[in-house]
């Protein structure tokens, strides 16, 4: 097969070019090694921490909301309730203040050698998978332990999981072509991530936030994926209607994702 | 199937000045608030690094590419890997292309020799089969076997270019982009890589080569194109091309400047080598002494400059250099001021050499700055080391060292 490569700059090609991305994907798996690797590097605990970081957090928010100012979970133990929403959101926030950045680290190699840029943002979003996979065994676990069997609606689990993939990496790939353009966005991330726990039902459930808001309240597109993966998991309330506007949301975050990425691409090696 | 490897149309890439669109959302806000109340912004700001470059490189072909800094060099090459966009024209390329514009992009500190042969190779467009299949062969050539489980980080910088290099050496392009990365590691790594390209293009391959090295460019291209001001000025056969930018017209041992440029308080007008006899010379014996004649006119008195010498051998690598305050001496205004340099017999081996000559302030820079001139060649006539001629490169220059045995 020949190969064959063409640029002009009077033609401009706006295709994601997924031939091309497949045909790099031996690069995506080394950039996540190497992620992986270099993370706990040096750590005493090394991967422990993928796993005491929840821990800690799920305790101190039981202590909160649970004991005292102890909110209306429909029933669920509040420990149960609180991490199976905790899995989710770890992985978008984790990939989100990841893939912020993720550009901006990586300059030395944009300037040196081609290669689609999106793999460094995407990249993020499979080194997330092993917090995630370390949290999701502990929800299972907690599960056992409260005696709750899943039921056949944990294949909805799936889905709501590939959702939570398509908001993580649409809001990382915002975020990373954001940053190259304008470094603001360094210092808005941390900002957002903190106050993505508050606006999104981890700690507490959506039947706290007054009827008139939710058509606000979940164009948060975590909003919805929380509560339908804890629903999907260990039931409770069901879901309401609202729902499906986080969904469209994650999409539409995706999509226009992509096309911002792949229109600040072409600049990336003159501005970085 | 198409004979061409590499065919640039029109090429131009420009450049805002003073905009780099990365500032700040401020200042973007209210870059948008002043568009919109002044009309569009002016192209004032606009800066040509390419413009119009027309070439075509045939396959298997390898060409330099030459210039003084600032000519559009690397800004062609990062186009043609693809690390930039034109801004205008096309260019289309025919076969698997590896662009190495630096060695050992993306090594990490912490991680061991091996995760970072695999890193960096992937990095560089190898499936991670091939740099199995090859990883031997790699670790072999880098000379790194013992340590190739440590973390990179604990490896001195000598090493580290090494292992990157290696990679680099075992990629398999059809089409290879290289710039100057030779200029790192030592100089027998350095002719070791040189081989290895030699190799290279002896397969039939591709291959564009910037380099400020001209020894190297003579020895690897065979056609070149030198670029000025981001234009080509000339392109063909790679020794006219090198002879063209190392000194106008002729490849002889003088240096003239046709008319004094204006903008220089200081011009070297002209140098030539003689020999004892104060003849006109640019084949010289091992046991003659070398004399460099340089002429320069300045139109202004300046305080603490600077005139040198420097002699580089064949791959363009300086030897020595010779440097004396002007303060000492009376120079003439709006005259020619002469200067000879005697470079004494018995020092510079067999081979070829050529000349640097500058007058520069050592704290500001240069002002006057001639490379690669005035080319002449030293024959080996009896020294101790005559014998090894051809087989064994034993230096630039021959010091008789004192002995001593107990």
């Amino acid at each position: 097969m020949m190969n064959r490569i063409i640029v002009d700059a009077d033609k401009s090609s706006f295709s994601l070019n997924i031939r091309e991305l497949l045909s790099y994907r031996d690069l995506f798996y080394v950039l996540s090694y190497r992620d992986l690797r270099v993370r706990y590097a040096q750590t005493f605990l090394g991967l422990l921490w993928a796993g005491i970081q929840p821990i800690a957090t799920l305790m101190i928010l039981t202590l909160i909301f649970g004991r005292a100012i102890s909110v209306d979970t429909g029933g669920i133990p509040y420990p149960l309730f609180a991490l199976a929403g905790m899995t989710v959101w770890n992985y978008f926030s984790f990939v989100m203040a990841q893939s912020g950045s993720s550009i901006i680290l990586a300059q030395e190699m944009v300037k040196k050698i081609y290669f689609p840029r999106i793999i460094i943002p995407f990249s993020k979003g499979i080194v997330g998978f092993v917090d995630f996979l370390i949290t999701f065994l502990f929800l299972m676990v907690l599960m056992f332990y409260y005696n709750y069997t899943p039921t056949i609606r944990i294949l909805y689990s799936l889905l709501f999981i590939l959702l939570t993939v398509l908001a993580s990496l649409g809001v990382g790939v915002w975020l990373s072509a954001l940053t190259i353009r304008y470094r603001d966005f360094q210092h808005i991330v941390p900002f957002m991530v903190q106050l993505g726990l508050y606006v999104t039902p981890i700690a507490y459930p959506s039947t706290l936030i007054p009827e008139k808001y939710l058509l606000y309240y979940y164009i948060n597109p975590m909003a919805g994926i929380v509560e339908g993966f804890r629903w999907s998991l260990i039931g409770g309330l069901p879901l309401n209607q609202y729902v499906y506007i986080s969904f469209v949301c994650a999409f539409l975050l995706f999509i226009s994702g992509l096309i911002y990425f792949k229109r600040t691409e072409k600049i990336i090696a003159d501005i970085v | 199937m198409s004979e061409f490897a590499v065919k640039v149309e029109r090429l131009s890439k420009y450049y805002q000045i003073g905009n780099t669109r990365s500032a700040s959302l401020r200042d973007s806000i209210s870059a948008r608030i002043k568009s919109f109340t002044k009309g569009k912004s002016s192209e004032k700001g606009i800066f040509w690094a390419l413009d119009d470059i027309n070439f075509t490189l045939k396959k298997g072909v390898a060409m330099g590419i030459i210039g003084n800094n600032g000519a559009g060099k690397s800004t062609l090459l990062k186009i043609l890997s693809r690390i930039t966009e034109p801004s205008k024209g096309r260019f289309e390329m025919n076969g698997k292309v590896s662009s190495l514009l630096e060695v050992g992009t993306g090594f990490h500190p912490e991680l061991t020799g091996r995760e970072n042969v695999y890193l960096n190779g992937t990095i560089l467009g190898m499936k991670r089969r091939e740099v199995k299949n090859k990883f031997d062969e790699i670790v072999t050539f880098s000379g790194v076997e013992k340590f190739i489980d440590t973390p990179v980080k604990h490896y001195s910088s000598g090493m580290k270019v090494r292992l990157a290099f290696a990679v680099a050496a075992h990629l398999e392009p059809e089409i290879l982009i290289i710039d100057e990365v030779l200029a790192v590691g030592d100089i027998e790594f350095q002719k070791k890589c040189l081989g290895k390209m030699n190799e290279v293009t002896g397969n039939g391959r591709s291959v564009l080569f910037v380099s400020h090295n001209m020894g190297a460019v003579s020895k690897l291209c065979d056609y070149g194109i030198l670029l000025q001001d981001g234009k080509v000025k000339k392109q063909g056969d790679i020794q006219e091309v090198i002879r063209d930018y190392t000194n106008k017209a002729t490849s002889s041992n003088l240096y003239l400047k046709e008319s004094l440029e204006n903008d220089k308080s200081h011009n070297i007008v002209r140098v030539y080598t003689t020999n004892s006899n104060q003849q006109s010379e640019s084949y010289f014996k091992h046991d003659e002494n070398i004399f460099l004649h340089i002429e320069f006119v300045a139109s202004e008195l300046v305080r603490d400059l600077n005139i040198c010498i420097s002699v580089y051998n064949d791959i363009g690598r300086a030897i020595f250099t010779s440097d004396r305050s002007l303060e000492n001496y009376e120079i003439g205004i709006e005259c020619i001021n002469k200067a000879i340099v005697k470079i004494p017999a018995n020092l510079l081996t067999n081979g070829d050499y050529s000349f640097l000559a500058a007058i520069h302030n050592p704290y500001s820079g240069a002002i006057e700055y001639l490379e690669y001139i005035c080319p002449i060649s030293v024959q080996d006539n009896g020294t101790p080391y005559l014998k090894y001629v051809g087989r064994w490169f034993h230096g630039d220059v021959f010091v008789d060292c004192h002995w001593d045995f107990s």
